[in-house]
């Protein structure tokens, strides 16, 4: 199912730090090389909330987001959606999908979604 | 480097200022400042201005330009400075840095934001763009959110308690019912925003597990400060000056994701410590602070990551009264952002011109820190990840 989450991060081939987003040069060695790598394994939330006033292009009434961390340590936001806020504990898992998360222009915008 | 020293200090009330542009705001707050500062006539070498959204709201770039324009203060050299909501303090730093260089002799720095005009989805949409435009924007995540998440988080490692944030409210809505340049009036009780059986429609859920009361407003306004050496001022202002003891900026990691603790708020803590490190202070020597508290959560946060509370003892101290008037450690004597508002790009600028006010003993006995001498501000960018702070005293 991670497969195929169009979700890339970056493994400093120095000292090993994991980057999403995207950097440059690795926040902790300066060096340049990367090797690209694909989230694997469980997801882990470690931070949630429920958004009650949305920003633009959203058609619902709240929001749940959360961050996620994967087996393989890569840490990613998401739009969680389950039924009941009240079940999200820290430390749970999460399934993840590759869906629309939100329209822009008309288009559907994909990204991480978390049940 | 020279010592600066700030002769003048103006804002306008902020709120709902339909009938002011964005222009006439920052002109406004600008005229405030420099009469305060007993400039005549005279003009200024250099214009900073604090502004985080005129090219989205007003589709108004170039605004330094059109300020000197109408101030004319022409030839002045004239800056637009945009960190977000730190915009303000950011532009008072490049201010002190110009005169401290001795480059420039007089320096006005006005910040300003009109955001009420437009409906609250696209002030929500306006704020949100300084999250990562890629792992974060996409997914509807706002500021409030967040700090929602930041609050979780806070609340699990430190046992925070929502009392503890309820008690954040109360404090600075009351300060900001007797401050006439604040945005909100409104006394609260905890009675009418938690026990009353009406509390979850007047203070609903806004991110989980912050309340509506939890936030600050959406606020027109602007405010204004004159710079100059410290020398010079002691020659010719008529009221104390108020000496730039110290400053401090950091950054941080733009998501919170990468940043390895997140509820270490690091780029708060450095800026602080820079600022007390260049005016030879500690937090100790602090008589009180005007901190960022556009979520309850934050003015906690800050006041413990700055250094004048133990982590996990800012929220008790607010609760025991310590930060309130006559506690051992005043915060948002002003009623912070909470209730001053939150103008973004106003915001770094009006806390300094808080802290002027204090220290020059201005203010009515029901928000006057007594014999206040040394006082501390604290701009908060994005979600921490771009930080300014300032350590100002009362020059003697
Ligand atoms: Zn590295």
């Amino acid at each position: 199912m991670t497969d195929e989450l169009k979700i890339t991060a970056y493994r400093c081939k120095k000292c090993g730090r994991i980057h999403y987003p995207f950097h440059d040069r690795c926040l902790d060695c300066l060096e340049r090389d990367f090797e690209e790598i694909k989230p694997e394994g469980d997801a882990k939330l470690l931070a949630f909330t429920e958004i009650y006033n949305l920003p633009w292009g959203f058609d619902v009434r709240t929001l749940k987001i959360g961050v996620v961390e994967f087996s393989n340590h890569i840490k990613a936001m998401g739009q969680i959606q389950i039924d009941d806020f009240n079940k999200l504990k820290t430390g749970m898992k999460l399934k993840t999908f590759w869906e629309p998360v939100r329209v822009q222009a008309g288009e559907d915008v994909f990204g991480l979604v978390l049940r | 480097m020279r010592q600066v020293a700030i002769i003048g200090a103006g804002m306008i009330p902020f709120g709902r200022r339909d009938e002011d542009s964005l222009l006439d705001m920052l002109a406004y707050a600008s005229l405030n400042a420099l009469d305060d500062a007993g400039m005549g006539k005279k003009g200024v070498d250099a214009v900073y201005v604090a502004n985080m959204g005129a090219g989205i709201l007003q589709h108004q770039t170039s605004v330094a330009s059109a300020l000197v324009d109408r101030l004319s203060l022409i030839p002045a050299a004239a800056d637009a400075v945009e960190n977000g909501p730190a915009s303000g303090a950011s532009a008072i730093k490049n201010g002190v840095l110009a005169v401290a260089s001795g480059y420039y002799d007089y320096v006005l720095v006005a910040g300003g934001e009109k955001m009420r005009e437009i409906v609250g989805w696209k002030a929500t949409d306006f704020v949100a763009t300084m999250t990562h435009p890629e792992v974060e924007y996409p997914y509807g995540v706002t500021l409030p959110g967040m700090a929602g998440m930041f609050t979780r988080l806070y609340m699990e490692k430190y046992n925070l308690t929502r009392d503890q944030l309820i008690a954040v409210a109360i404090k600075n809505q009351k300060m900001g019912a007797l401050n006439p340049y604040a945005h909100v009036e409104m006394i609260i009780t905890r009675e009418g925003i938690v026990d009353d059986p009406d509390s979850v429609v007047n203070n609903p859920m806004a991110a989980d597990p912050l309340h509506l009361y939890d936030m600050c407003p959406v606020s027109d306004g602007a405010a204004a400060v004159v710079l100059c050496s410290l020398e010079m001022a002691k020659k010719i202002s008529k009221k104390p000056p108020v000496l730039v003891a110290g400053f401090g900026q950091a950054t941080d990691t733009h998501t919170l994701q990468e940043r390895d603790d997140p509820t270490d708020l690091k780029a708060v803590t450095l800026a602080s410590n820079q600022a007390f490190e260049m005016a030879k202070l500690t937090p100790k020597d602090v008589d009180f602070a005007e901190l960022h508290d556009a979520f309850t959560i934050l003015e906690i946060a800050e006041s413990e990551h700055a250094g004048f509370f133990k982590k996990g003892e800012g929220g008790k101290a607010v609760e025991k009264g310590e930060t309130s008037l006559g506690g051992k450690f005043p915060i948002n004597m002003s009623g912070g952002l909470k209730a001053r508002g939150h103008p973004v790009g106003a915001t770094g600028v009006a806390q300094v011109v808080d802290v002027v006010f204090q220290l020059r003993h201005e203010l009515g006995k029901d928000r006057q820190v007594k014999g206040a001498k040394t006082g501390f501000t604290l701009n908060f960018g994005g979600f921490g990840n771009n930080v300014v702070a300032f350590v100002l005293r009362r020059a003697e």
